[in-house]
């Protein structure tokens, strides 16, 4: 299993000034900064769960751009009503990339409970037209080349490797900044 | 006109542009309203938070949003209140349905009643009741203006007379 770093990069490199890029709080919301992302970025630093129905806002009102919303599996734990409601919007310019380590990284590293969630049945089973679990970083340009062509809102689920020793840089921006730099 | 259709076209004349919400009877009706609205795109969401950052995420991208809830789905609201739309500073329009006031006839709402105003004095969002004696309209376009200009939260409180 990747740790996360290496799939963050990825992701970074795929993306063109065309896509918006949502970040959920916590670990990739701190990398971002550090990073030449060629993508408007705005990153939370709280609100667990709000990524992806932020990114939903923006996919409807600008249909022309492709919105990619970073979630982590214990936000989206705590709100898996959002797949629901992405499904029936329908918004065939929103991917979710949904980050699965089994742990509230941010908080201090806290397991998940300990249910084995199957979380691509979930997006299935929740109307999720476009499913894939994308197990590493390399496989990451096909499977977000297969987002952007689906005809739905798509849903790409990264199993990682929980890594508490990772050396995640704190955040550097402040809420403001991110607003105000955040334009499309 | 109807109080729905004076809501909706003050929602239309404040440049709003899409509408998230969870219904219960009086937002349903009025939500009802906003589907047969030419220029706003109605949203069904599963949970009140979610309509907050689809609004909050409206308005970063160019557009205008607004929230329909009731206040128990407000009362859920805190946390994306202050992490997302008091923390980043991003405007958001609600309007809400105040059940459990004198008006409400349903008596298992009463317990919302009694704390919906407390709470968003306490919570320090900048509210109104609206008033189906005045202009409706321009109490909707009045309160979403606020939200632009605040880049800050704004609740009206409307009741099922409202919509009459």
């Amino acid at each position: 299993m990747s740790p996360r770093k290496p799939f963050l990069d990825a992701l970074v490199a795929l993306l063109t000034p065309h896509d918006v890029l949502v970040s959920c709080l916590g670990a990739n919301a701190r990398w971002l900064p550090h990073m030449e992302v060629s993508a408007p970025v705005f990153a939370l630093c709280d609100s667990m769960g709000a990524a992806i129905p932020l990114g939903l806002g923006i996919a409807l009102t600008r249909p022309d751009r492709h919105v990619v919303a970073l979630e982590g599996d214990g936000s989206l734990l705590m709100s898996p009503n959002v797949l629901a409601t992405v499904a029936a919007a329908g918004a065939p310019n929103l991917t979710t990339i949904l980050w699965v380590n089994g742990h509230y990284e941010s908080s201090g590293g806290q397991a998940l409970p300990g249910a084995p969630v199957d979380w691509p049945a979930l997006a299935r089973a929740s109307g999720i037209p476009h499913v894939a679990t994308v197990g590493e970083p390399a496989g990451l340009a096909a499977g977000l080349a297969a987002a952007r062509r689906a005809s739905g809102p798509a849903v790409l689920v990264l199993p990682i490797a929980f890594d508490p020793a990772e050396s995640i840089p704190p955040y550097s921006e402040r809420p403001e900044e991110i607003r105000a730099r955040f334009r499309l | 006109m109807s109080g729905a259709q004076a809501i909706v076209r003050g929602l239309e004349e404040a440049g709003v542009t899409l509408v998230a919400s969870v219904p219960d009877t009086w937002i349903g009706k009025l939500m009802a309203t906003v589907r047969g609205s030419a220029t706003i795109r109605a949203l069904d969401v599963a949970r009140e938070e979610e309509a907050v950052a689809v609004a909050c995420g409206a308005n970063l991208a160019g557009g205008r949003g607004a929230v329909l809830i009731q206040n128990a789905g407000l009362l859920n609201c805190g946390g994306i209140l202050a992490g997302l739309v008091e923390l980043y500073r991003l405007p958001c329009f609600f309007i809400v349905s105040l059940r459990g006031d004198h008006r409400d006839p349903v008596y298992y709402h009463a317990p919302k009643g009694r704390v919906t105003e407390a709470t968003l004095q306490a919570w320090r969002l900048p509210h109104a009741m609206a008033d189906s004696r005045g202009d409706l309209a321009a109490q909707v376009t009045r309160g979403v203006q606020f939200a632009v200009e605040s880049r800050g939260p704004f609740v009206l409180l409307i009741s099922g007379e409202d919509l009459a």
